[in-house]
Parts: C-alpha cells; structure tokens; sequence
C-alpha cells in the first residue's frame, strides 16, 4: 500500500508543500488527487464536493490543476497553443472560445516572459522554458488548486528565486492554493509555502508551518541532510 | 474579421486542386477515369486522415465503413427501385442510408475499442472489416457470398439514360463533393476547441485528461466523422458507379493500406496532405501499373517505412512547418 | 454421435490450439519486451509456410527439416528488420510502430508474390493415420502438437535457465532497472525480436503439418487476427499465458465451427471466422489483461 491513512485539508489561498523521500507516497497522493488512479479507502473532497471517483477530465473545469515533474508541453503546437488548451478546458471551459482562448494565453504567455517564443512549437523550447510553458497552461486554466509536482527540480537558484515570487504572486492574485511537491525542503518550498507536510513511508509525519516543520527533529532525522540556510526563512 | 476569413486560406489550395482536376477530367479526352480515381484516392485520404491524423490512432479495419456504405447504396436500389414516385430519390436515400449504416458501424466499433488505448485499440480494429465480411456471407444476409447486382434496378428506377449517366459520371462527381465537405469538416475541426482537443491527446492523452480534455469524447467524434465519409464515399464511388457489391471486395484491407499510405506520405494531420498523398499515390500506381502491374504495393511499403523513420509528418508536414509565419504559410495546414 | 463428433472435433481443436499457441508466443515476446506490436505477424507465419513448401517441393525434406532452416531464416529476418527499422521506433510513438511493422508485413507478402506468384499451393506429406477412438488424426499433426508443446517447453527453460533469458525478464520488469545493472538493452530488444520472429516463422511449418494447403502469399492475414485473439486471452506480454490461450482459442473454435455447422441457413466457416472477430471484442470489453497477462 503506497499511502495509509493520510489526512489532509488545504484552505483556499494557502500554499503547502509536500514533502518526503522517495516511496514516502507523495506521488500516489498526486496521483489521487489529480484523478489518476482512484483510493481503495478514503475520500477527498473539493469544495464541498466528493471527487473521489471522478475522472481527471472533470477535475480539471472544476478547478484543479496539475504541473509535471518532467514538462509535457504538446510538442507540435505552439507554446501559445500550448496554454490556450489550459484556458479552453479549465475552469472558464464553456465560456471560451477558441479566439478568447488564445487571447487569454496571450496574457499568461508574457506573465511568465515567453512572448519571443509564443509561436515556437514547445518541443523545441529548453527544458526551463518547457516548464515555464507548463505553468502558464495550468495558469490559463483558471484553477483554484495547482499542484506541482517536483516544482523547481533542476532549476538554477536564481530561477528558482524568481519562480517563487512570481508564483506567490500569482497565487495572491488570483487565489490559488498551491501543493507543491518535492523530495528535499529545499529553499524553493521554503519561499513558496506557508505550510510543510511530510510524508514518510506512506504516513503523515508532520503538518507544521514551515518554521516550525524545519525545526521538527522528526523531519532532521528523516532527511539525514542540512537543513537550509537560515535567511532563507 | 479578416482574422476569421483567413482562417479558411488553407482551403483554397485544396480546392483549387480538385477545381483543376475537373476541368482536366471533363476538357481532356480519356482522362475521365484516372481523375476519378485521384479523387477517390484524395476523398478517402482526406476522410482517414480526420481520424488517423488527427488523433494518432490507426483504425486497420477502416475499409469496412466503406464496405457498409456501398451497401447502403446497394440496399437502397434494390429495395426500393419499384416505387415509382421515389425516381431518382433512390440515390440520395442510398447516401442517407449510407452515411446511417457507416455511423451506426462507429458507434458498435468504437463504443468498445475507442475505450481502449492505442496498440489495443489497433488489435480490436484489425478484424472489423473480415468479421463484418463474414458476418454478411455467413449469416446469409444481404445476399450473403452472392452480393448484389443492381444495374438493373437503377435501370428501372431511373430510366436507363439517367442510370448510366448517374454512375458513368456523377458518381465521380459525388466523389469530387464528398472530398470538399471533407476538407471543410477537416479545417473546421482543426481550426476550432475540437483540434486543439485532439492534438492535446495525440501528443500525451494522460496530460489532455488533466488538463480537462473528456478525450473518449473527441475521440468518438472524429471517429464517427471519418467512418460516416467512408461510407458516403463507398457509396458513391463503389455502389453508384460500379453497381454491384460483393463482400470478399468491398472488405478487403488492402483500401486501408492505400488509406495509411495515402495520409502518410502526404502528411498525417494537415489538411493538403491527404490530397497530395491521394494524388502522389494515385500517379504512382497508375504510372506503376503500366510498368510492374499489380505489385505497387512492394515499391509503397518501404516507401512508408522510410516515411515512418525518417520523415513521419509527410510531405506537407515539412512543408507547413518551413513555411510557418510566411504569408505562403497561412496557405498551408 | 453427436457427442462423439463433438469430442473428435475438440481434439482437432485442441491440436491446432497447440499452434496458434506457439504462433503467439512470438507475438507476446516482443510486446512485452519492447512494448511493440508485430501487425505483421500473419506475413512471417508466411514465409515459415513457404520454407516448408520449398523444402518438401524441391528436396523432398519432411517438414520437420524445415524447423532449424525456419529458425535461422527466422533470426536472420529477425534482427534485419530490428536494426533497419525497429530499433528507431522504440521510443517513437506507438502509431509508428503499429504502421512500421504492418509495412513490413506487406513488404514481405509482395516479395514472395514476386517470387512465388499468388496460385494456391500445398504440399502432400504422406503419413500414418493414428486412431484416437472418437477421431483418426493423421501422423502429421501428432508430430505439429509434438512440436509445438516442445518448443514452449524450450521456451521455458530458455527464459528460466539461460542467462539471456533472464536478462530478457528483467527487461520486461523494469526496462531502466536493468540497463542500471548492466544489462545490455539494446541487445536484449535486438535479441528478444529476432527471437520473437524466429518463433512466428517455426509456426507456420508447424501450421502447415496441420494444414499444408492454400499456402498462397496473403494467407497470414487471418492468422494474424487469430493470433491477436490468442494473445489477448491470454495476456498481450505473457508468451507462455499465448500458449494457453491458443488451447482455449483452437478448442473455442472448432467448438463453435460445429455448432454452427448445425443451424440451417448459416454458414459455418463464415460465421466461425466472424466470432473469433466477436471474441475478440468481449475480451478487450472484459478482461483487456487477458488471462496471464500484466499490461
């Protein structure tokens, strides 16, 4: 069983991290609650509502969305394509047409600095601005819940900085709950969430504020690493 | 406004092709014949490719809807040719009845296999078309191993003028119509949520689902779409030309393999692509008849199998992509 | 009597399952090795029938000489096509190597038509009869069935046993895993195809002990239809899970073969080949694992 009793509420507006080793279950956590497989046991409700059992297609216009740890922009289409998917499908779905779409996509493709590449297949972008690609799409969706997994894996310090700003803003803005997703507590999460939620072998070990979950030795001894640098809080 | 009229540029490649084929056909002595067969070739491609291209995943029975629509046309004929007010009505409830029979065929086939995902979904087509055919020859319907022959029929439903112009002539033009409506239907859909809905689950169907794509849907809709054009086309270009049906022919695989061809070599997924594909491949086959009759196929295969490693978007796909943000690019899709 | 032509004909049937078993096997390798599906599978039974076709025609060797003459032409065709064509495709999207190999199956029906035409041919391999009691079963077959539960039995061992065969397992576990301990991927796909289609081609000897008539260029297009049946019953990744399945399939067929052969106003060969379609269908709507299957 990769998770065993884990509960979990997130309040609109708040940011949270996930945190855990590998096979600590955070990806099947994802997993359930972006729709990919469904829980033997449990429920998860969103707004009140039970989705436990519904398709990931319909979480999506309710208003949850999901960044990868890999980026999977649509290779062929355009990174403006690419993000007017997420404002077609998303939470504003019904009302948007295909010309509105690309208008909305517009905006979120200069929010994240892509605006020279918007008519470039995403293929062909570098990794980072694959990434960049993806969190525009989930943006243009218009969600109330993103969940990013592996948020910042593999991105330089300083752009990483960025993207913390960029997404607190974000998310204040337009008031999004984040659940960002990581293997270390890394300064990114640190910047980013209010709260840390660690997982370890399945189970919740702690759910603190981030200054009170870095202090916890249970989380030191879990992570057998240092824990970061202190202007970093 | 204008944003909304050049969305449809694409189009006039496409129909200038089949404008320019007609005239041929019709103005140039005995040349009728390889024009209708360009055409045929150009209507299938284009409606596979609503299908094939669009969503990434290859029906091997596809021929099948074609088969069932030439025997709309067949049924129609032969059923209804002695009712004397229907005249030539005969033909469009033919087409009706094709376009009917092809859909309900797509919603049986794909109520099960569009469930399914790729390489599954390819198994489950792979026997469609034999088991429809044997379906017919051994339940002993419609004829069963005998088919139909109906010359006669429409002979006497519209007199035997009409009957012979009817299927000497307007079948192909029928064809000619069908493969418009197609290209119509196939800019439409790309231009509109239907494409990017499809191109999102071709290129990763797990990330289309979360982004909120109900991909089972658009899936049964660009299946319905391509099988109900197969069987119009089947209708025309099989039941009102040639008059007659039988099983063993109107089901052979062979059709889907030139269909495969066809989108592949022109370009999986773009709108001129098939009817370049039709045209390359008709010329071809028509150039290798002459030369080596009736092994076209072993020159086409590793041709598609060199497609398939070395240049997978096809002819019009390098095209598009070299000439995309040129003023000669909003004319290729 | 009706009883006793039941049991005869499902000992027919058991018999030819025991091939289409085989058939598959090849099949089910090179799914669950490299995740591919061989379209043109029929076309390589093709070939398997018309090595045994020339073999008796033109030396007058039995069949059963023509098996180690199949398996070498069978790895040699095997690891052509792997490193023309296949190997590039591995990482390609499925559609490409559904078409790929679809391709090569054409390509190889149009090249024996070029060389052989496309008459009807058979051979006539003279044999004992064997008395089963509800049924007399010609030497021919005892030695098909003989052959293919020998070959599965290899199989086994092979997989179990040999070092190589083991290192195919672990690919099929966890492709990454085992390239991290060193094993050889490329080689194991390589190996695994040239494998899986050597198989196929000892399948239609085999297949012609049984039936060595209407060998003609385009008859492995009904087989590969029964080995997708076969294969999905018994799980599309699992070779030994085909085996079984083509037990179940052979039985389930001639079973139904004379069932319909029973009602008036239906003919039996047409209604047959239109339920293994059937058949087909209910399994990928109820159990798309199939009976062994993991994928």
């Amino acid at each position: 069983m990769a998770i065993n009793e884990v509960y979990l509420e997130i309040d609109a507006g708040e940011r949270i991290g996930i945190v855990g080793p590998n096979g600590s279950g955070k990806t099947t956590l994802f997993n359930l609650i972006s729709g990919v497989f469904f829980p033997e046991q449990g429920s998860i409700y969103f707004e009140g509502k039970d989705i436990t059992r519904m398709p990931p297609y319909k979480r999506a216009p309710m208003g949850i969305g999901r960044t990868f740890q890999i980026p999977r922009p649509f290779g062929s289409a355009t990174v403006r394509e690419n993000v007017a998917v997420g404002a077609m499908f998303g939470t504003l779905g019904s009302q948007v047409g295909v010309r509105e779409a690309l208008e909305i996509a517009d905006r979120y493709v200069e929010l994240v600095g892509l605006q020279e590449h918007r008519n470039k297949p995403a293929g062909g972008l570098t990794p980072i601005e694959k990434k960049l690609t993806e969190v525009a799409r989930s943006l243009a969706m218009h969600p109330k819940l993103l969940l990013m997994d592996e948020a910042m894996a593999g991105m330089h310090p300083k752009d990483i900085d960025n993207m913390v700003d960029f997404l607190k803003r974000i998310a204040e803005q337009e008031s999004i709950s984040i659940v960002a997703m990581v293997e270390h507590i890394m300064r990114a999460v640190v910047g980013l969430v209010q709260r840390v939620v660690v997982l370890h072998q399945g189970s919740k070990l702690v759910d603190a504020p981030t200054r009170d979950a870095l202090k916890d030795p249970r989380v030191v001894e879990v992570y057998l690493g240092h824990p970061p640098e202190e202007h970093a809080c | 406004m204008s944003d909304r009229i050049a969305k449809y540029y694409p189009l006039i490649p496409v129909y200038s092709v089949y404008l320019a084929l007609f005239l041929i056909g019709k103005n140039v002595p005995g040349m009728w014949q390889l024009i209708a067969m360009l055409a045929f070739y150009s209507a299938i491609g284009q409606a596979f490719n609503i299908f094939l291209g669009m969503t990434g995943y290859v029906d091997f029975g596809y021929v099948a809807f074609m088969g069932v629509g030439t025997y709309g046309m067949a049924l129609s004929i032969s059923h209804l040719y002695h009712v004397e007010w229907l005249g030539v009505w005969v033909v469009l409830i033919g087409f009706l009845l094709a376009a009917v029979m092809s859909t309900i065929l797509s919603i049986l086939v794909g109520a099960v296999a569009l469930r399914l995902r790729g390489a599954y979904f390819a198994i489950a087509t792979i026997g469609v078309n034999e088991g429809f055919r044997y379906l017919i020859e051994g339940a002993r319907i419609w004829g069963g191993s005998e088919g139909i022959i109906f010359y006669g029929q429409l002979a006497q439903a519209v007199g035997r003028k009409t009957a012979s112009i009817l299927s000497t002539f307007w079948a192909d033009i029928f064809v000619f119509v069908i493969a418009g409506v197609a290209a119509f239907i196939t800019l439409f859909y790309m231009k509109g949520k239907i494409g990017y809905a499809l191109t999102a689950l071709r290129e990763d169907e797990d990330a289309a689902k979360v982004m909120g794509i109900h991909v089972t849907k658009y899936k049964i809709i660009a299946f319905i779409t391509s099988a109900s054009l197969a069987g119009l086309i089947g209708a025309s270009a099989w039941g009102l030309k040639v008059t007659n049906v039988f099983p063993p022919e109107v089901f052979e695989i062979h059709y889907t393999i030139e269909c495969i061809i066809i989108v592949l070599l022109g370009g999986a997924g773009t709108l001129l692509g098939p009817v370049v594909g039709g045209l390359i491949y008709g010329l071809s086959k028509y150039w290798l008849t002459v030369i080596i009759p009736g092994f076209q196929l072993l020159i086409f295969a590793p041709i598609i199998l060199i497609v398939i490693i070395a240049f997978p978007e096809g002819v019009i796909g390098v095209l598009a992509r070299r000439y995309r943000g040129t003023p000669l690019g909003k004319f290729i899709a | 009597m009706i009883g006793e032509q039941l049991a005869g004909n499902l000992i027919q049937g058991l018999f030819l399952g025991g091939i289409y078993g085989v058939a598959t096997m090849g099949l089910s390798l090179i799914f669950g090795v490299l995740n591919i599906v061989n379209v043109g599978h029929g076309a390589f039974m093709m070939v398997g029938a018309f090595i045994a076709l020339l073999m008796f025609n033109t030396f007058g060797l039995n069949p059963i000489y023509a098996i180690p003459v199949a398996f070498v032409v069978g790895i040699a065709l095997g690891y052509l096509f792997y490193y023309t064509s296949i190997r590039k495709l591995i990482k390609a999207p499925e559609l490409a190597s559904l078409l790929a190999t679809f391709a090569i199956g054409i390509l190889l029906e149009e090249l024996v038509k070029l060389i052989f035409g496309s008459e009807f041919r058979g051979y006539h391999w003279i044999v004992e009869r064997v008395d089963l009691g509800v049924t007399v079963l010609p030497m021919s077959k005892v030695y098909a069935l003989t052959g293919s539960i020998l070959v599965a039995i290899l199989l086994y061992v092979w997989f179990k046993k040999t070092r190589a065969g083991m290192a195919v397992r672990s690919v099929v576990e966890d492709d990454v895993g085992a390239g991290v301990c060193g094993v050889n991927v490329g080689w194991v796909y390589g190996m695994s195809f040239a494998l899986g289609i050597s198989l196929t081609v000892v399948s239609g000897i085999l297949l012609t002990m049984f039936i060595p008539v209407g060998i003609n260029p385009y008859m492995g297009g009904t087989y590969t239809l029964k080995a997708f049946v076969v294969a999905v019953l018994g799980g599309l990744g699992s070779p030994y899970g085909a085996f079984f399945g083509g037990l179940i399939f052979g039985l389930l067929e001639n079973g139904c073969y004379t069932l319909f052969a029973m009602i008036p106003g239906l003919e039996p060969f047409a209604m047959t080949r239109f339920f293994s379609f059937v058949m087909l269908l209910v399994i990928l709507l109820i159990k798309p694992t199939g009976l062994m299957g993991t994928k």
